[in-house]
């Protein structure tokens, strides 16, 4: 679904990634484990379409986004659900107003809107919050509504920077099996964190680890398949089915065969 | 609604300018060896002339008359003008000028011409009386304009207050949507057609108020002050509505526009 090849990326002089080649495919959910100012944060970016590389590429869904026009970057960055912790929401409108304007933006139409956001809210277990302030949450809550606006439909392409941030365990499994239910259902899923415990839960589930340090991958090269996409819709009851199904087989789920982008 | 009242007020004054500006006189006094083709001649040239609605020829004995006349309505004695005889009265043209918000221009125009007319000896204009007319109505019109710069001005201020309070709370919507992949058309749309509908909403409510209001309170005003005026109450004409709705749609569409800031967010290079 997407594919970075050779991204480079400074600020002030400093690198703050270099020469990162990596793609995440469908049904594919890789996290980028790296500490503070290892880049991770910047590569999210740039793969939210939310940040332009100043060097390499940046494919999604076959297409190179680096010879796009700026005015048509809207168009790819609204198939990218982004959550980060500063993540803008709309404070003086509900949690679930907040959701379903991800999807309006995609072109829902208002009832598979508000149905999609509802199970959204649901997978990361914030189903009691739809109807309150965004502005009257704690910063907590705000998070998982960011998560939640993220997952929603769920688009082809769903990036979280630190999801489970400052989260207690319970909140952290929860995210996890939202996470996993998005990638069954046919979402390419790429998330960001510090968390060991959550990196590690992640691969539990059948998620990929990259490892960043100073902007460079550590360790064994990541690639992945760029194909074409056709997202299905996600329901309430998929996070319960990979949590039991994840106790029955008591393993960890391989992952796809890699190749380079199509 | 403010537009609309300028115009409805304006035409109002120089209708009852008109009103204020009847039965105004130019009177013609003729010498006593004036000739009778000569005064004919007069007479029949001032008809053709555009400012004048009447023309009459006065003689003596009808002007005696109606002296007396007017001394018996305002209660004289009528012994008082026992010893007046009709030969003491000399033959006057008495023209009529047609009904206008200012007459002392036309009259003293007519009144200069007339003094180089062969047979008259002295020519009233009612130049004073004219003149403080003029500056009644002048006053009206700019006690009027001012009341509707009044009005205007604060209608600029509360729009202003308006926009600068959409303004804040668009940023932070337009910032979500930017940041959520809207474009920057699909972000500023929604909030111009919306003013402009709106624009046009208020629009056509206030030229209906107008038109059924105007009439009215019109009426009742004239009714109150004792103008009873023949033409009709003037009215806004179709092709002013249609272009001050226009105006209204095309300023509501610009405000909902610039009311939609678009914050530094999206694609940072």
């Amino acid at each position: 679904m997407i594919w970075l090849e050779a991204v480079g990326c400074e600020r002030d002089g400093q690198v703050v990634l270099d020469t990162v080649t990596m793609g995440v495919a469908q049904t594919e959910l890789i996290v980028v484990e790296g500490g503070v100012a290892s880049g991770k944060s910047t590569l999210l970016e740039i793969a939210a379409v939310r940040r332009l590389p100043d060097r390499g590429t940046l494919w999604f869904a076959g297409r190179n986004v680096s010879t796009l026009q700026r005015a048509s970057l809207p168009f790819v960055r609204r198939n990218i659900g982004f959550a980060t912790p500063d993540s803008l929401l709309l404070p003086d409108e509900t949690a679930l107003a907040n959701v379903v304007l991800a999807l309006a933006v995609r072109g829902e139409s208002p009832n598979n809107a508000e149905a999609a956001a509802r199970d959204a809210l649901a997978l990361v277990g914030a189903e009691g919050l739809a109807a309150r302030r965004v502005g009257s949450l704690s910063s907590g809550q705000q998070r998982l509504i960011s998560l939640a606006r993220a997952i929603a439909g769920p688009p082809p392409l769903a990036i979280a920077d630190e999801p489970a941030a400052f989260a207690d365990d319970d909140v952290r499994q929860r995210i996890v099996w939202a996470l996993c239910a998005v990638r069954d259902a046919g979402a390419a899923v790429l998330c960001g964190t510090a968390d060991d415990a959550f990196a590690a839960q992640m691969v539990e589930h059948g998620g990929r680890k990259i490892n960043l340090d100073q902007g460079r991958i550590v360790g064994a090269p990541a690639v992945g398949l760029v194909p074409a996409f056709t997202p299905a819709p996600i329901s309430v009851d998929i996070a319960q089915r990979v949590a039991s199904s994840d106790a029955d087989e008591g393993g960890v789920a391989t992952s796809p065969a890699t190749r380079g982008p199509a | 609604m403010v537009v609309g009242i300028t115009r409805l007020g304006t035409r109002t004054v120089d209708r009852w300018g008109g009103f204020l500006g009847q039965n105004v006189h130019v009177i013609a006094y003729l010498s006593e060896d004036a000739d009778p083709d000569v005064v004919q001649g007069l007479v029949a040239l001032l008809h053709r002339v555009p400012t004048v609605a009447a023309v009459k020829v006065v003689e003596p004995a009808q002007a005696l008359a109606r002296l007396r006349a007017v001394s018996a309505s305002l209660g004289s004695d009528p012994k008082s003008l026992e010893g007046l005889e009709a030969g003491y009265f000399p033959r006057s043209v008495e023209v009529s000028l047609a009904p206008a918000a200012d007459l002392s221009q036309p009259a003293a125009d007519l009144a200069q011409r007339l003094r180089g007319v062969p047979g008259i000896e002295q020519v009233d204009a009612m130049t004073s009386g004219l003149a403080r007319l003029a500056s009644w109505v002048k006053l009206g019109r700019r006690l009027g304009f001012t009341l509707v710069a009044v009005c205007g001005l604060l209608s600029l201020a509360i729009l202003a207050l308006v926009f600068a309070r959409s303004r804040d709370a668009g940023r932070a919507q337009a910032a979500v949507l930017l940041d959520l992949g809207e474009s920057n058309a699909g972000v500023r749309l929604p909030a111009s057609l919306g003013m402009a509908a709106a624009a046009l909403l208020g629009g056509t409510l206030g030229t209906l108020l107008l038109r059924l209001a105007w009439r009215f309170a019109l009426g009742h005003l004239e009714a109150s002050l004792g103008i009873a005026v023949a033409t009709p109450p003037p009215l806004l004409g179709g092709g002013e509505i249609i272009a001050s709705l226009g105006l209204a749609f095309l300023l509501g569409l610009a405000l909902g526009y610039f009311a939609t800031p678009l914050p530094r967010v999206g694609i940072r290079a």
